[in-house]
Order: C-alpha cells, then structure tokens, then sequence
C-alpha cells in the first residue's frame, strides 16, 4: 500500500492533463477537473485503459484489470477529476482497491 | 516505390464516420467522387448520394461494407499517386477487399462483386436468426472462454485485438447476456456492435460451399506485395492461397494481436490505418513495440517521412 504525497497527486494529475491533451488534440487549458472525457474531449474507454498501463509501468502496481473493473461499475469514472482520483486510489490500494467498499 | 518497413492495414466496415477524415488530404475528395460514381453505377445507384456529415448509410451493412471499401480503395490510390506502397498489406475482417485491391490481385469492381456475393451467401446462412457482435475491454481470453462456458451461450471470440480486447459473435440474445456479465466480471468496457451478423465465427460456416465456389470462377492475379493473413499469419503470395483467405475470412476467428506482431517480427515499424477510424490503431498501442502509427488525421506527416 503506497502513500500518496502532495507530489504524487501532482505528477498523477499532470500525466492525466497531458495525456488526454495529446490523446485527443485538445489544448491543455481546455482541459479541467469537470471536464467530461466522452462528451467534451471525444475520449474513450481504451484511453482509460492506456492511462492505467502507463501507472502500473510507472509505479510497478500489482492489480488486475478485472478489480479497476470491478470498482469502476460501483464508481463510474466521467470525469478528468474523477479518473484521477481513481488513479490515485490505484496506486494507493492496488488489488485492495476492492476492499474499500467493504 | 514499394518501403519494405511499412504496412497498411484496411480497417473493417466503419460504425461512423468522423468528421471530415480526409479534408486535408489534398486530391483525396476527387479520388473518393471517381471511385463513388463507378461503384454507384456498378453495384448500387443509391451510393452516389454518400455524405459524410448525415452518417448515410450507417444502417445498412452491405451499403456501409461498400462505402468502406470505396474509402480505402481512394486512399490506396491517394497514396499511389503520392509515391508510397507499403511493404505489406493487411485486410482486418471486411479489410480484406481493400487489401487485394492493394496488392493489385482484384480490381476496383472485383472488390464490389466479392462484397455483395460475400452479404449474399451470409443472409442466405443467417436467415431470420438474431446474431449480433460485441466488443469487450478488459478481460482476457481466459476470462471471457469461462464466462462463455459457465453461462452456455452460444458465442464464440471472434476477433483478438490486444491481450485484453475481443470482439464476440453469436446470438443476439446472449450477445446482450455478455455484455452485462462482463460488465460484473470485471470488463472496462462492453459494447453492442451496430451489426446483425456474426461474423468471423462458426456460426457462418455454412457460407464455405456457395462463396468458394464463386470465389474460385473469379480471376485473381498474383500479389504485388505479401499480403497478411489476420487468420495465421502467414504470408499470402500464391491466388489459391489468397482465395481461401477470402473464404474462411467469413467464418475463422481474427487475430490482430498476433498479426500485428508478426508484422514487427518481419521489420515493419510503421502502421497505416487505410480507413477514416482509428479502431486498429488506438488498440494496436497495447502491443509491444516502437511502432509508429498513422490514422486519416497525420497521412500528411507519412508523406513528410517518406
């Protein structure tokens, strides 16, 4: 279980800004915390799943796709500001993540 | 001149269009009228009235299979006419035509002619019968065999696009079961696919006797480039070969995963989606590699490369 400093949250919120911004060509500045990613940015689910390989590359997580799944029917992801603090209990929790809801 | 390194791959029948794909491709609008206006007079009269913007056609399959192909076919020539053949070709599902098309092995209307035989023989097999497809995100093959298997559906994976995207074929009813047991399962994503039948599975088996029988009066000319099978992956030189692709390529499953390693395997770092999408390319990044990829929006930056 990782502790999640200010600086993590930093450095997870500026890959997410970053990459949705490359992703799909929109201008950094456009993008925000209630930014919708299927509505106002033109994201898609295989995005979120792009972002998810690049965290666990970068934090060496150990969690299956099934469990981020799982979590995500009770916690339905549609905003920037919503994935990254999904994100963020990811990193923290890992394949624990379900137990949150326990 | 033919770049050894880089591949084009033909994107299966489209489920929409972006907008304006193709508006900074310089030529390309011309190209697309010629081969639209042939196609209309050939196969249908009802093409010529394709627009973009209104997503004509999205609920006809056979009229959206042609529309496809006539985008492909205008981008292989676009290219041609820009110097750039690729190496090696790829036909994903539907792609199929649009890669013979290619590798010059059929023209244009041959392409048109396989298309309409290929609906024909599958709605005689399909009937009345519901089928549909649908693409699941997240789970494995393992996952999404025992998911199958434990609920008795009448499904089969019909297309591996990345360790952990499939595309399903089967029945409508358990089609719409799938999604939402996948979703319980664990699946990021689920989605019904706006098609009525099930293709690349054994559930068009049927279609083998009647299309290979036409499919071989047909006159195919040898490859000018290997073409790849998404079945196998093996290099498909020879028109016998290249025939019995067109065949299975109804009723086999699909790998793009594996073929699109292969294709790493023989040296191609360089991936054109041939097709107004980016279905291929957003999940070929999954896939291990320095591959570089091109959809509609950065065929500009290719020709920089060239």
């Amino acid at each position: 279980m990782a502790f999640i400093t200010e600086n993590t949250k930093k450095e997870v919120t500026d890959i997410v800004y970053n990459f949705f911004s490359d992703e799909c060509e929109v201008d950094i500045k456009d993008i925000h915390a209630d930014t919708n990613i299927i509505n106002d940015i033109d994201g898609d689910s295989l995005m979120f799943l792009e972002l998810i390989e690049i965290f666990k590359k970068k934090y060496n997580l150990d969690i299956e796709l099934k469990t981020i799944g799982k979590y995500s029917v009770k916690h339905p992801v549609q905003t920037i500001g919503q994935l990254i603090e999904m994100q963020l209990l990811i990193i923290e929790h890992e394949n624990k993540l379900l137990e949150l809801d326990q | 001149m033919s770049q050894k390194k880089l591949a084009f791959v033909f994107p299966p029948f489209a489920s929409d269009y972006p907008d304006d794909p193709f508006t900074n491709l310089n030529g390309f609008d011309d190209c697309f009228r010629k081969y639209l206006s042939r196609a209309a007079e050939f196969a249908d009269p009802d093409l010529i009235k394709f627009v973009i913007p209104t997503r004509t056609f999205l609920e006809d399959e056979l009229k959206t299979q042609y529309i496809s192909y006539i985008q492909a076919c205008s981008l292989v020539s676009w290219f041609r006419a820009k110097g750039v053949v690729p190496g090696y070709c790829s036909g994903y599902s539907m792609g199929i035509y649009a890669a013979l098309f290619q590798a010059e092995v059929i023209s244009f209307l041959d392409g048109l002619v396989l298309i309409r035989q290929a609906y024909k023989e599958i709605k005689k097999v399909t009937g009345p019968i519901a089928y549909g497809m649908s693409a699941i995100i997240g789970l494995n093959q393992d996952d999404l065999e025992q998911l199958i298997r434990k609920e008795k559906m009448n499904l089969k994976l019909a297309i591996q696009n990345s360790v952990c995207s499939f595309s399903i074929s089967g029945s409508a009813e358990d089609i719409r079961k799938l999604t939402e047991s996948a979703q319980k399962e664990g699946a990021l994503s689920t989605r019904v696919l706006n098609v009525s039948v099930p293709y690349h599975s054994v559930f068009l088996k049927d279609t083998a006797i009647g299309f290979n029988e036409f499919v071989n009066q047909m006159q195919f000319r040898s490859p000018k480039m290997p073409i790849v099978s998404l079945i196998d992956q093996e290099l498909l030189l020879e028109e016998h070969l290249l025939k019995n692709e067109v065949v299975r390529n109804l009723f086999t499953s699909l790998n793009w995963y594996e073929t699109q390693l292969y294709l790493q395997e023989l040296g191609v770092n360089r991936f054109v989606e041939c097709g107004s999408g980016k279905g291929i390319v957003k999940n070929a990044r999954f896939i291990e590699g320095d591959a570089v990829f091109y959809t509609a929006n950065s065929f500009t930056s290719l020709l920089d490369t060239k």
